[in-house]
């Protein structure tokens, strides 16, 4: 655990500056808060001792103190806060990156359980490491330190006193791994309970046509159970984490008592100082159990984040890419694909030839791979065997930004974003005026619908396009698609969604608008207003000639 | 009139004091073992005050009282343990009811519901959590904020009335200056709070789009625009949370004070115990219980984010656990024939749209097979949608056996039916597992000749481990038609005696098609059957219905004909 904590803390290396001010202030008004109970506790002792001047003394400091602090605490909060957020802006940018690298075809879109929104609230979580441990311990350090220091003229009674502290202050790190446990048991429960949920709900025709309702209730009851029973032993080790730091608080308060009682009258000034100081540093490490349980959930968290980061990269750009090709026709000889070894394979001995301007239409069933061929073609994939070319160079050879550049895709899984139209559609031409984007929704067969709308290309999508139905977002995404300038169009199934009068319709412009460009047309049957210029159908992994 | 969002305030803090009134009992253990725990703090500060007071040379304490502080601070201690765990167990109690709650709700919901999956899960698991805070924390904190401080206040007053008003005053003074703080702050800051969300919300949707972004060669701009929205974000919440900050530090300032006048107060005590004081015991006693009083008030305020996270997941639960579970009849015994009538049945999912069914009537007899046709969109799942309970018609009438089936419960209605939808759901188990779903109590030979009867048997005895392979979420993948087959044999099992059918070879490439088809057919056989399909080859199976734009065109004119 200790390892991704580190790995963290070096992402946030760009902000170290803010993230040490920030600790400083930390550092500064524990001291102050030290001061102010010290002083106290100081000034009443030397009234009772009658000691005179020294606490008159004492008591005239505290009065500035009454504003310094909480003034301090206030600039702590602000400081630590303004720190927290700049490092968490900064892995979330670079959690973005490292994934469009590494998992460009996207991960868990269609997952049980969710595990996309897990890591990004492990990444909000992250804020946790600094907040809530490394502040607090800090602060307690810091305090611990200085009740050394300011006992350190009787070593004797600095040990009593510093000791339990001392100790107090590093039980959270014993106790952080076994905790990192726990809290690893508990985010595994809560997956499995995840899934308990999302398993029946998927299917929910299925649950309910089975009438098993009752029995999805009972496995999701018996996995909260069990999660409830994780979270319990996580929260029992904070508990005595809790319990043992105030007996160490204690401990030291009784500590200086006690060596007061043994030395007598001329110790006592020195008795009541540490008093006070010991409660007062109680307070600074009362937040330390808590500190141990954000390092456990930082370290867990982290991990996965990791771990999702540090996926191979699926297709690696080569080190020097080759020039770009002047045409785009695509060819495959004898690909050979599966998605994982111990799956079967997608396609074995794949030969497809596509000249410039063909309008290919691609048929075959669902899990025949006609989706995989545009995840090859796109370069979020890699062929086992065999090779792709456009315009006569390699695909391997290329960097996938520049074939991306020239193949646009329609995907089944493409999605609005929460952004107006507007700015959905330019994700394809960042630079196209309106009249270009008015095309495009007009080609697609949902112009009219747009410009009903009152805040026609500014209207919000809402997550996912969920202010549409999804055969409106499906043409939304199509729209996007056509505005972009690729010389090659993949379209996979592009008339889902559809109904029949609109399909037909789009279908039969479809060859005009898009003449003169590659276009590979993805679907597992023809309407019969297509008119590509060839048809291929996938069997058993190849492609054959057909009709439609 | 409330707006929408008072009126979702209004429910969440409604679900929430419904919740906390459940949990009275429950949170009254840790409410009291919090309070022991003070009381053994009280009693530790009097005896070490009296320890520092007999150092200073006032009085008489030992070694004895120093045994007894340490055993009151392993006492106290243990009381905190014991508070903890009861604290946990309310919390449990209150989530699993809820859960259990929202879960059955969502499934009621059905299909119709056009939340996504993820947002129902969310519900279900993540929001649910999210309120455990409010339970296990907040609950007990709020309350010992109240009774702590005063028990403390008390002890104060009783060694020394003066200190004790000095304490009382200043927790007075609490609400008032976090009032007058925390108003204006607090609205600001629960709309940055929604704003935080917010930018979570983006991050999480452009990290699902992710590929969208990639095929257009958008990442890197992307990336530019979050740090972008991320920094904006930031100085405005920091502006947010210098007023909002003030509320605690508005607590600071007052544990400072009231230490600092406490302090002063005991500072008569240089030259002899003046009249009115009771003494350096009670001087230090005062003077150590200053930060025991303000100790809960820090432990509310740390557990007042919590209340702040459970009213955005209440507000989103309660909607959902305010719907009443729809009324109706039970099935007295599941007849063996069923004959579906439909009179004038209208139905319409959008007003904005033409309806989906616009006066539809067909008669279903008992062991007929009836295929309603047409293009999409003419209605046809809309039809079985209503038969499986899934949707409630606007007007007209549907009678199983001559009764009103929107009368029955929709679980009840769907005891009368074996469903294949058009996309079947495979569940993380084993092939034999997802067929025996449809009747848990079928027997292994039952579920066996199933399989048979669907065709699956075939293609299971290629897969690594048979019936027995793992399928599902993170199994063995099969291909669509494969997965129908196993739809098509949880069918059979379920021996029902309508059987529904929704574009059963939709996605079926024509061998397959054909194979299913002929299972279909064995299926059908002696039950009442309803079959919705474009597809061609599907108008073999029975009499054909077709259906334009939610009526029937020719089924009655042809049943005329043929009268």
């Amino acid at each position: 655990m200790w390892r991704d904590l580190a790995r963290v803390l070096r992402l946030w290396r760009p902000q170290a500056g803010w993230l040490l001010l920030g600790l400083a202030m930390a550092a500064a008004s524990a001291l102050l808060g030290l001061a102010l109970l010290a002083l106290a506790g100081q000034g009443v002792a030397a009234a009772i001792g009658s000691a005179g001047l020294a606490g008159v003394a004492a008591l005239l400091w505290l009065r500035p103190l009454v504003l310094l602090r909480p003034a301090a605490r206030w600039a702590e909060r602000m400081l630590t806060h303004d720190a927290a957020f700049r490092a968490l802006a900064d892995t979330r940018v670079w959690f973005f990156r490292r994934l469009a690298e590494r998992m460009p075809a996207g991960i868990g879109l269609a997952r049980a359980g969710d595990l996309l929104g897990r890591l990004v609230a492990d990444v909000e979580a992250l804020d946790g490491l600094y907040l809530r441990a490394l502040v607090p311990a800090t602060a307690a350090l810091v305090s611990v330190l200085a009740v050394t220091l300011l006992l350190g003229a009787v070593p004797a009674l600095a040990a009593l006193v510093a000791a339990p502290l001392l100790a107090a202050l590093l039980l959270p790190l014993l106790l952080a791994p076994g905790a990192a446990r726990a809290a690893a048991d508990v985010a595994r429960a809560q997956g499995r309970l995840r899934a308990a949920a999302v398993d029946p709900l998927t299917g929910i025709e299925d649950t309910l046509a089975a009438n098993a309702e009752a029995r999805a209730g009972v496995a999701l009851e018996r996995e909260g159970a069990a999660l409830a029973a994780a979270q319990r032993r996580l929260a029992w080790r904070a508990a005595w984490a809790g319990a043992a730091g105030t007996v160490l608080a204690q401990a030291a308060l009784l500590g200086a008592l006690a060596w007061g009682l043994a030395a007598g009258s001329a110790g006592a000034a020195m008795a009541a100082l540490a008093l006070f100081l010991a409660v007062a540093a109680a307070e600074a490490l009362g937040l330390l159990p808590r500190a141990g349980a954000a390092l456990a959930a930082a370290a867990a968290g982290a991990g996965r984040l990791f771990q999702a980061a540090d996926a191979p990269v699926p297709v690696p750009d080569p080190a020097v890419p080759a020039a770009a090709p002047a045409g785009h026709a695509i060819r495959l000889e004898g690909v050979r694909f599966r998605w994982a070894p111990d799956r079967p394979p997608v396609f074995d001995g794949l030969d497809l030839d596509i000249p410039e301007g063909t309008h290919l239409a691609l048929l075959g069933p669902s899990g025949a791979g006609k989706s995989s061929l545009a995840a090859l073609l796109l370069k979020l994939a890699a062929p086992e065997a065999g090779r792709i070319t456009l315009g006569g160079v390699p695909l391997e050879a290329l960097a996938a930004e520049e074939v991306r550049g020239r193949i646009a895709c329609l995907t089944q899984d493409a999605r609005l974003f929460g952004d107006s139209i507007a700015a959905n559609l330019r994700i394809a031409a960042p630079l196209a005026p309106d009249a270009a984007l008015w095309r495009a929704l007009d080609r697609a067969g949902i112009g009219g619908l747009v410009r009903a709308l009152p805040e026609g290309l500014a209207t919000f999508c809402g997550e996912g396009g969920a202010r549409f139905s999804g055969g409106q977002a499906r043409r939304l995404a199509l729209a996007r698609v056509l505005l972009s300038a690729a010389p090659v169009v993949v379209l996979d199934e592009p008339t889902a969604g559809l109904d029949a009068a609109t399909e037909r319709a789009f279908l039969e412009t479809l060859g005009q608008v898009l003449a003169g460009r590659t276009v590979i047309l993805i679907t597992h049957r023809l309407v019969g207003v297509e008119r590509p210029s060839r048809i291929m159908r996938l069997v058993a992994g190849r492609a054959i000639p057909a009709t439609g | 009139m409330l707006s929408p969002t008072a009126a979702r305030d209004g429910a969440a803090r409604a679900l929430l004091r419904r919740e906390a009134r459940a949990l009275r009992l429950p949170v009254l253990a840790p409410v009291l073992l919090g309070l022991a725990a003070i009381l053994c703090g009280i009693a530790g500060a009097w005896l070490a005050a009296r320890l520092l007071a007999a150092v200073l040379g006032h009085g008489a304490a030992g070694a004895g009282t120093l045994a007894a502080a340490a055993a009151l601070a392993l006492l106290g201690a243990a009381l905190g343990l014991a508070q903890e765990r009861s604290q946990l167990r309310a919390g449990e109690a209150a989530r699993a009811r809820l859960r259990a709650a929202a879960f059955a709700r969502l499934l009621a919901a059905g299909p119709a519901d056009a939340r996504g999956v993820g947002e129902k899960a969310a519900l279900v698991v993540d929001r649910v959590e999210a309120l455990d805070g409010y339970f296990a924390r907040w609950l007990p904190a709020a309350r010992l904020a109240l009774l702590g401080p005063a028990l403390v206040a008390l002890a104060a007053a009783l060694a020394d009335p003066a200190s004790g008003l000095i304490l009382l005053l200043a927790g007075l003074l609490v609400p008032a200056a976090m009032a007058v703080t925390g108003i204006g702050a607090a609205q600001a800051s629960r709309r940055q709070f929604d704003q935080l969300q917010n930018l979570s919300g983006r991050f999480l949707d452009r990290m699902r789009g992710l590929s969208t972004l990639v095929l257009f060669n958008r990442q890197e701009a992307e990336a530019e625009a979050l740090a972008q929205a991320a920094g904006e974000l930031r100085r405005r919440t920091l502006r947010v949370l210098r007023v909002a900050f003030l509320s605690v530090t508005a607590l600071d300032l007052l544990a400072a004070g009231a230490l600092a006048l406490v302090a002063l107060r005991h500072a008569a005590l240089l030259g002899g115990v003046p009249a009115g004081h009771p003494g350096p015991a009670a001087a230090i006693f005062t003077l150590l219980l200053v930060p025991a009083f303000f100790a809960p008030l820090r432990g509310f305020s740390a557990a007042y984010h919590e209340r702040l996270s459970a009213a955005g997941a209440a507000a989103a639960l309660a909607p959902l656990l305010e719907a009443e579970p729809a009324p109706g009849l039970r099935l007295e015994a599941l007849p063996p024939r069923v004959v579906v009538t439909f009179t004038d049945v209208r139905l319409s999912y959008d007003p904005a749209r033409p309806p989906a069914l616009d006066g539809l009537s067909f008669r279903a007899n008992a062991g007929e097979t009836l295929v309603l046709s047409g293009p999409s969109g003419a209605g046809k799942s809309s039809v079985l949608r209503l038969l499986m309970g899934f949707v409630r018609p606007d007007s007209g009438r549907i009678a199983i056996n001559g009764q009103d089936a929107t009368a029955l419960r929709p679980e009840e209605l769907r005891r009368l039916s074996a469903y294949v939808g058009q996309r079947a759901h495979l569940f993380r188990a084993s092939i034999r597992e997802n067929i025996r779903f449809a009747r848990p109590e079928a027997t292994d030979a039952e579920v066996e000749a199933a399989a048979e009867a669907a065709r699956v048997t075939g293609f299971a005895a290629a897969l690594p481990q048979g019936l027995d392979t793992l399928v599902g979420e993170g199994g063995w993948g099969l291909s669509g038609g494969q997965a129908q087959r196993v739809a098509l044999a949880r069918a059979f099992l379920r021996n029902a005696p309508l059987v529904l059918l929704d574009e059963p070879t939709a996605h079926l490439d024509p061998g397959t098609e054909a194979e299913v088809l002929e299972s279909l057919r064995r299926l059908c056989l002696g039950r009442t059957a309803i079959i919705a399909s474009h597809a061609a080859a599907a108008r073999s199976l029975g009499r054909v219905v077709e259906m334009e734009q939610g009526r029937a065109v020719t089924g009655p004119r042809a049943a005329k004909g043929a009268v």
